[in-house]
């Protein structure tokens, strides 16, 4: 199989998942079923057997380019959900993964898949940079999707006639507990993942910093992030302000990976 | 077959419940009692506040309709006789099942369809400790213990499946739930009771067996304070000490009786800047008194939630409603189980006599033999192999097809008269 078949089969899959789950939470029953994990580990297979296949076809780490980009991000998100899953049980996270994670499979299938020959691309530092890079996207995506949760909650909460959201989402506590480790694991891979990136345009181009956009809204999103988890160690701070800043930092993170897919492609760095 | 004889919340007042229950401690004697007067094979007796039910199985084996009325009036005479009140004194009260119905209803109360409030949980606890009290007692047989394992197996299906159980439908319990999904563990939360009143008591109980501490506020009735810390495990301390009080709660529950406001704005706004380094973490303030204790614009403050008794009462309210639209469901599922459990129980039923009519057959078949053979004189074994052979084969092919018909009337329902035809017919 090509991996364009295999990304075709993931998409299928993932679709199930998140068909189903949105179904789940309308009839307001458990979210996910033995089934709707079985089809998510099979699905997470494939897409795995399509990556490395298409890592085999380019000769190239595929993170490259909307298409590549878009798969890889949807695999870390998939990944870091069935992770998360599995230690907190909290299922309503699903109906955010799984929609977004078809979302991306399905922007990777109609997106031409792009091939740039830009010599620097075939740097050892390329994967272990993306690497780290997309399993902070993932962990910052449950950071983000906790602290939207933490949010509705709270709505639920303040309007004194709680609604179907209000039986689905965790308690306010452990939407809070889930944002603060999602930010710390995620903020750890994106460190990471800019002194790798720093390293990377130093051995390519003599320099660390290139003045671009990215590297900008990557160190904002740092900055965001320092601020909130220091913040929170330090005062015990947390809640709502930690919710609204989770998700002011997703923000730049998602920017920096739109800049760099979709504004403004050409070859990396 | 399987007869019921029964009084519940539906069909009878508290008063005649009271007095027909069977304490704990006579359940066992009730049981051998009713085994014996009733004529009965197996017995099981479920009593609780809201329903008294006695489930047996009738010595006759034939389930015609005669015998089944004859063995209910029987147990529902020991229903009043065990209980010193004339024979007949029951009257509309009692309802009397048998067959398909009294199975129908067993699965019902088990999946607590038939319960006050539907969905609730102590009851698939009480059946099966009216089961455990039968098997115990030596009077649960056969029958008895398979619609035990599968009203039970349904019930626990309906509960897991569907949605009746979900969600809490009274007062307390809504204030318990809300207090979880602010907090989610309880452990180590401080509850602050401002007065000692019946619901402050109920819900202040619930969380404390979740691990809360309660600390309870007593004004005049300072003894009324200290007697219900005590009850909770919590300590009291006078109304002034609010303001203190306040900053280290996390979960305030107020019912006093005073006529105007007991905890103002300015008191919570003073106690959340008072909680050192804690001042994000969330207040949920419960007033269940009328008039209302608590100033309303503290809802507004941030991290403060507010819920007073129309609130609570409104959530029960759409929590029960939920439930109503789950017991839809759980109708649909029981009924289904009622049917496979059913069909399995009237073809089990067909099972002695497909046996009896084997058996019979080959006696004769033997019989038959022994007289040929000492005709015949001495045959070799290829010869006995094949006498054997054929009269086998004779039997087995002039009993297959009544067999098979046998098996199908018993699923489609036994025709009683039938099966006493047949048994006429056969000489069995």
């Amino acid at each position: 199989m090509t991996s364009h078949v295999y990304l075709v089969l993931t998409s299928i899959l993932y679709a199930v998942g998140a068909l189903h789950v949105l179904l789940q939470a309308l009839t307001r029953r458990r979210l996910l079923t033995s089934w709707t994990v079985g089809a998510t580990l099979a699905g997470f297979a494939l897409h795995t057997a399509g990556l490395s296949q298409r890592w085999t076809e380019t000769g190239q780490f595929p993170a490259i380019g909307l298409s590549d980009g878009a798969s890889f991000l949807a695999w870390a998100i998939v990944l870091v959900f069935l992770i998360t899953y599995m230690r907190t049980r909290v299922d309503v996270l699903g109906l955010a993964a799984y929609p977004a994670a078809f979302g991306l499979v399905l922007i990777a299938n109609l997106t031409p898949a792009t091939r740039s020959a830009d010599p620097i691309l075939h740097s050892v530092f390329l994967p272990v940079h993306a690497t780290f890079a997309f399993f902070g996207y993932g962990a910052l995506f449950v950071a983000f999707t906790a602290g939207v949760l933490y949010l509705i909650q709270e709505r639920e909460l303040k309007s004194r006639a709680p609604r179907r959201f209000y039986y689905l989402v965790p308690s306010l506590d452990r939407c809070d507990t889930l944002g603060g480790r999602s930010v710390e694991w995620g903020f750890a891979f994106l460190t990471l993942a800019i002194i790798t990136g720093l390293m990377w345009n130093h051995s390519a181009r003599g320099r660390y910093w290139t003045w671009d956009a990215k590297e900008w809204s990557a160190l904002v999103a740092w900055a965001i992030y320092v601020g909130l988890i220091l913040a929170r160690h330090r005062t015990g701070w947390g809640g709502r302000r930690a919710a609204y800043l989770g998700i002011a930092g997703f923000a730049a993170v998602a920017f920096t990976f739109v800049w760099m897919n979709v504004i403004a492609p050409g070859p990396a760095l | 077959m399987i007869v019921l004889v029964g009084v519940s919340y539906r069909t009878a007042p508290l008063e005649v419940r009271e007095a027909l229950a069977f304490p704990k401690d006579r359940m066992a004697e009730a049981l051998l009692k009713l085994r014996e007067e009733a004529g009965l094979d197996e017995a099981m007796i479920l009593s609780t506040c809201n329903r008294v039910e006695l489930y047996g199985r009738p010595r006759a084996s034939a389930g015609d309709g005669e015998a089944a009325a004859d063995a209910t009036s029987l147990v529902e005479s020991f229903l009043s006789r065990f209980h010193g009140r004339p024979p007949g004194a029951l009257g509309e009260a009692v309802y009397r099942l048998s067959g398909a119905e009294a199975i129908r209803h067993a699965f019902r109360v088990a999946a607590s369809l038939e319960s006050m409030v539907v969905g609730e949980p102590q009851i698939l606890g009480q059946v099966k400790e009216a089961y455990h009290a039968a098997e115990a007692a030596g009077t649960l047989g056969g029958t008895l213990n398979a619609l035990r394992n599968r009203s039970l197996a349904a019930a626990k299906r309906a509960r897991t499946e569907t949605g009746i159980g979900h969600n809490a439908v009274s007062i307390a319990h809504v204030a318990v739930e809300l207090a979880r999904k602010i907090f989610g563990e309880l452990r180590d939360k401080n509850v602050l009771l401002v007065g000692a009143g019946k619901m402050s008591e109920l819900a202040a109980r619930t969380l404390v067996r979740s691990g809360a501490r309660a600390t309870v506020l007593g004004g005049r009735t300072f003894d009324k304070a200290s007697a219900l810390a005590a009850a909770l495990g919590g300590r009291a301390a006078p109304l002034e000490a609010l303001r203190g009080e306040l900053a280290a709660a996390d979960i305030v529950i107020s019912g006093t009786g005073a006529p105007g406001l007991v905890i103002r704005h300015d008191d919570v706004v003073a106690a959340r800047r008072a909680r050192k380094g804690r001042h994000h973490r969330p207040l949920f303030l419960i007033d269940i008194a009328v008039p209302r204790d608590i100033e309303a614009s503290v809802a507004k403050l941030g991290g403060v939630f507010l819920y007073d008794i129309d609130d609570l009462r409104a959530v029960a309210e759409a929590n029960l409603r939920e439930r109503m639209k789950e017991a839809a469901a759980a109708e649909t599922l029981i009924d289904r189980e009622v049917h496979q459990f059913l069909d399995w129980f009237k073809a089990r039923d067909a099972v002695p006599l497909v046996v009896a009519l084997r058996q019979r057959a080959e006696d004769i078949r033997r019989l038959e033999l022994d007289k040929a053979r000492r005709r015949m004189g001495p045959l070799t074994a290829q010869q006995e192999e094949a006498l054997d052979a054929a009269t086998t084969a004779i039997v087995n092919k002039l009993l297959h097809s009544p067999i098979v018909h046998l098996k199908e009337s018993a699923q489609n329902g036994h025709d009683p008269q039938q099966v006493s035809l047949i048994r006429k017919l056969l000489g069995l």
